[in-house]
C-alpha cells in the first residue's frame, strides 16, 4: 500500500502543479458550459434583420387577421421595456391573391426567397376556415404530405429552431379562432375571454409535519431548480470525470514510450504501479471537485440562491465521483498500456468518453421520463449509473429508495471487476513494444490474465 | 548462500522462446556477467530475476526465496532503456525511487550518492536539462539508493565516455567490495574480462558457458598465438595448421589447428619476416563469443 501511494503522490503532485491542469479548471466549465454562455451571447446580439413574408389567403380573410396580429407585435414585442432596445425582427407581410396554378406560384415565392426578396411565404388554405367537414371525411392534415392537403402550410428556407414559423403557428391558430368565433355569431367583446390562456401553477407535493402533525403547504415549483441544479449536477459529475480520467490514457502510454516503467517495475509491482496512477488521477478529481462545489456553494449563497444547493446529494455525489473515476481510470491504464505511442492512445479515447458523453445524450430523455422504465434501467446500467443516476436523484420527487443503493452495488461490483481486468491487462501488456495490442488480445489478457 | 538460483527456467513470447531450460547459480558477493548478441535472452533472464517477468517454467530464487511477483528492497535494478522522469528534479526524483524500494525516507543516501558522482550541484536541475551521461548517472543511483544486496545492471555502460564509464566501474566494484552481489550484462568483452567473477554466455535462449573467465578460456586450451610481424598480414596468408587469422591492426591472432605445433608456425613466420612479438595464449572472450555467435558458427552447423 505504501508503495501505492507513494506513486499516487508523486503522479498527483506532477499533474497539479501543471499550468495545464490550472488553466483547466478555469477553461473546463467555460468549455462545458460552453453552449450556455454562447446561447447568452446570441441573445445578447439579436438578428432584428427584418422578416418580410408573403401570405396566400385562399380563406378571404385569414390574412388580415394574420397581419394585424402582426403588427400588434411590431408594435408591442419586440422591444425592451426597460432600455428600448429592439430584441426581435419585425414581421412583415405582403398578402398575395391565390393564383390559378398553385404549383407555379410556390415555385415563384421560392425563387424570391432564395434571392432573398422574401424570408418565407404562407399558404392559408379554404379548409382552415371549417376542417370539420374534412375530419370526419377522414382527412389527416398532420399525416398531409402536399401543401394543398394542409389547413396552413408555411415555406421557409431557414433551418434550426424556426421562430418565425413558430409565430405564424400561433398567431394563425388566433386568428383563424377569432374569424370561426365570429362567423358562429360570439361577440367581438367576448372573444378575450374564450381565448385567453389559463395560468397553470405548479406545486410539489403536501406532506405532513411528523413532529407538529400539522399538513404543510406545497411548495411552488422552481424551474430553475428543476432543470439546473439535476442538469448542472450532472454536468459537474462528466466534467470532473474527464478531468481527472482523460490524462491517464496518454499519460500511462507516453511513460511506456520513454521506457519510465521498466524502471518502475523493478520498484513496483504492476498492479502497485497501476492502482498509484489511478489513486492519483483520484486525488486530482477529487481537488478539482473541491474546487467547483467550494466555488459554486459560495457563488449561489452569494447570490442568495443557497436553497437552491442539493446539499443532501453531494455524498452521493462523491461516492459516483471516485467509482466513476476509478472505473475509468482503471480503463485508462489497461487501454495505455496496451498503445505503442501517443497517437494509438488517442483512438481508443472513445471508449474513454462513452460512459460520460452517452449519458449527456440521454439528459433531455431522462428529465421527460425520469422514473420511466427506461430511465431506470439505463441508470441501473453500472457504467452510466454515476451520470444518470445521479441526475435522477437531483430532479423533484427524486427516485424510489432502493434504486441508488442498488446502483451503487452495481457500480462498486463493476468497478471492481474493471479493476481486477484492467490490472490483468496492465502486467501483460504494459512491457510490450513496438506493437499496440489489438482489442482481442486486451480481451484475452483480461480474461485469463 | 547463493545471491540466485535460476532451475530449468523457460520463458516464451508467443511462438518465440526468450529463454529456453536455463539453470544458472550467482554465488553471493561476486560479480556475474551475462554476455551473448542481441536477443538472446539475457535482459528475459533479468526481468525474470528481478519478477518484472514470471517464468512459464522453472524457478528462480533470490537469496533462496521465490520472488512470486513481490518487489524487494534487497534487489536493485538499472534497466537497458534508461526510465528518468524528465520533468522532475534530479534529487527529489532519486528520493522517490528510493522510497519507492526501501519505503523509508533515503535522502542522505541519495546525497552521499551524488556527491560521490559528482552530480551535488546538479541536484536542483530537472532531468530534461542533463547530458547523456550525467542522466547514466543518475539511473545508476536509482538503482543502488538506498543499499541493495543484489544488483542487476542490464548494459550499465551503454553509451557512456569512457570518463563516465570509469566513474561507474569505480562503484561498482566498490559496492561489490562492500559484499553487493552484482549481475550484469554487456556486449565489451573487455568489461566481462576484467570486472566479471564469473561470465555467462546465453546464445538463443540458452546457456553455452559458464564459469570464470580461466575456467571458460581452459575448455579452449593455448590454441592462440598473438603476434606482431612486420608486413603485417601479407605475411601472415597461407600459414599450414592454421584455421583463421584475426587482424586487430598492430597486431593480429592466429587461432591453431588441433595438433598444430607453435614452434612449426614461429619457424614459417621467421622464415617470411621479421617478428617483434610472438606469444601463445588462450584464446580472448571477444574470440571465444565470436566462435559461439559469430558466423563460422553458422557456419560449422550447415557443414
Amino acid at each position: 500500500m505504501h508503495r501505492i501511494l507513494l506513486i499516487a503522490r508523486r503522479d498527483y503532485l506532477a499533474t497539479i502543479r501543471t499550468k495545464a491542469f490550472i488553466i483547466g479548471l478555469v477553461v473546463a466549465p467555460i468549455l462545458f458550459g460552453g453552449g450556455f454562455l454562447g446561447l447568452a451571447l446570441i441573445q445578447n446580439k439579436p438578428d432584428i434583420k427584418e422578416r418580410r413574408i408573403a401570405i396566400v389567403d385562399r380563406t378571404g380573410v385569414a390574412a388580415a387577421v394574420v397581419i394585424q396580429a402582426a403588427q400588434e407585435r411590431n408594435t408591442k414585442e419586440l422591444f425592451d421595456k426597460k432600455t428600448g432596445r429592439q430584441l426581435q425582427p419585425r414581421y412583415v407581410f405582403e398578402t398575395l391573391a391565390p393564383a390559378a396554378d398553385a404549383k407555379v406560384q410556390r415555385l415563384e415565392l421560392s425563387e424570391r426567397v432564395r434571392h432573398g426578396q422574401l424570408f418565407g411565404f404562407v399558404e392559408i388554405n379554404s379548409t382552415a376556415l371549417d376542417p370539420s367537414k374534412d375530419e370526419t371525411a377522414g382527412q389527416d392534415y398532420e399525416a398531409s404530405k402536399d401543401p394543398a392537403d394542409s389547413q396552413v402550410a408555411t415555406f421557409m428556407n431557414a433551418g434550426g429552431f424556426d421562430e418565425v414559423g413558430r409565430w405564424l403557428s400561433g398567431s394563425t391558430n388566433e386568428g383563424i379562432r377569432r374569424v370561426r368565433l365570429a362567423r358562429l355569431g360570439v361577440d367581438r367583446s367576448r372573444f378575450k375571454e374564450v381565448l385567453d390562456n389559463l395560468t397553470v401553477g405548479r406545486f410539489g407535493l403536501v406532506s405532513r409535519d411528523p413532529k407538529t402533525g400539522q399538513i404543510g403547504e406545497a411548495a411552488k415549483k422552481n424551474e430553475a431548480a428543476e432543470f439546473g441544479i439535476p442538469f448542472g449536477l450532472m454536468l459537474l459529475l462528466g466534467m470532473i470525470v474527464m478531468i481527472g480520467s482523460s490524462p491517464l490514457l496518454s499519460a500511462v502510454t507516453e511513460d511506456k514510450a520513454q521506457r519510465l516503467v521498466e524502471m518502475l517495475l523493478g520498484l513496483a509491482t504492476p498492479f502497485e504501479l497501476m492502482m498509484g496512477k489511478v489513486l492519483g488521477a483520484l486525488g486530482v478529481a477529487l481537488t478539482s471537485s473541491a474546487f467547483y462545489i467550494v466555488g459554486g456553494t459560495l457563488a449561489l449563497e452569494g447570490m442568495g440562491l443557497s436553497g437552491l444547493i442539493p446539499f443532501a446529494l453531494f455524498p452521493w455525489f462523491y461516492v459516483y465521483l471516485v467509482a466513476d473515476v476509478t472505473f475509468l481510470c482503471s480503463l485508462a491504464a489497461a487501454l495505455g498500456a496496451g498503445c505503442s505511442s501517443p497517437q494509438d492512445a488517442q483512438q481508443l479515447a472513445i471508449l474513454l468518453l462513452a460512459p460520460v458523453m452517452i449519458p449527456y445524450f440521454m439528459i433531455a430523455f431522462i428529465m421527460q421520463q425520469p422514473n420511466g422504465a427506461i430511465s431506470t434501467a439505463m441508470s441501473l446500467f453500472p457504467p452510466f449509473t454515476p451520470m444518470l443516476m445521479l441526475l435522477r436523484q437531483a430532479m423533484p420527487g427524486g427516485v424510489p429508495a432502493w434504486q441508488p443503493w442498488v446502483g451503487l452495488l452495481g457500480v462498486l461490483a463493476f468497478t471492481m471487476v474493471m479493476v481486477v481486468a484492467a490490472s490483468r491487462i496492465f502486467r501483460v501488456s504494459i512491457l510490450l513494444q513496438g506493437k499496440s495490442a489489438k482489442m482481442a488480445d486486451l480481451v484475452r489478457w483480461a480474461v485469463r490474465g | 548462500m547463493d545471491a540466485v538460483q535460476i532451475a530449468s527456467v523457460t520463458k516464451t513470447f508467443g511462438a518465440v522462446t526468450a529463454v529456453d531450460d536455463l539453470s544458472l547459480v550467482v554465488p553471493e558477493g561476486s560479480v556475474y556477467g551475462f554476455i551473448g548478441p542481441n536477443g538472446s535472452g539475457k535482459t528475459t533472464t533479468m526481468r525474470m530475476i528481478t519478477s518484472i517477468f514470471y517464468p512459464d517454467r522453472g524457478e528462480v530464487r533470490v537469496f533462496g526465496k521465490q520472488m512470486l511477483g513481490a518487489r524487494s528492497e534487497l534487489i536493485g535494478y538499472l534497466p537497458e532503456e534508461r526510465g528518468l522522469y524528465r520533468k522532475m528534479a534530479v534529487q527529489p526524483m532519486l528520493e522517490f525511487y528510493g522510497e519507492l524500494r526501501s519505503g523509508r525516507k533515503v535522502t542522505a543516501e541519495v546525497e552521499g550518492w551524488l556527491k560521490k558522482l559528482e552530480l551535488t550541484k546538479w541536484a536542483t536541475q530537472k532531468v530534461q536539462t542533463l547530458s547523456k551521461g550525467m542522466s547514466q548517472k543518475v539511473q545508476f543511483i536509482a538503482a543502488v539508493v538506498p543499499a541493495p544486496k543484489l544488483l542487476i545492471l542490464d548494459e550499465p555502460f551503454s553509451g557512456l565516455d569512457p570518463v563516465s564509464a570509469d566513474v561507474i566501474q569505480s562503484a561498482i566494484l566498490e559496492l561489490r567490495r562492500g559484499g553487493v552481489t552484482v549481475i550484469l550484462s554487456t556486449h565489451d568483452m573487455q568489461v566481462a574480462e576484467n570486472m566479471c567473477d564469473y561470465i555467462c554466455m546465453i546464445f538463443r535462449g540458452k546457456k553455452v558457458l559458464d564459469g570464470t573467465l580461466s575456467s571458460i578460456q581452459d575448455q579452449y586450451g593455448n590454441d592462440t598465438i598473438r603476434v606482431a610481424a612486420e608486413g603485417g598480414m601479407q605475411f601472415l596468408e597461407g600459414l599450414p595448421d592454421v584455421e583463421r587469422i584475426r587482424d586487430l591492426g598492430q597486431v593480429q591472432e592466429l587461432r591453431m589447428a588441433r595438433g598444430c605445433d607453435p614452434q612449426q608456425v614461429l619457424r614459417t613466420l621467421m622464415a617470411r619476416t621479421r617478428l617483434t612479438s610472438f606469444s601463445i595464449m588462450k584464446p580472448s572472450l571477444h574470440d571465444i563469443f565470436v566462435r559461439i555467435a559469430g558466423p563460422e558458427a553458422g557456419e560449422a552447423q550447415v557443414a
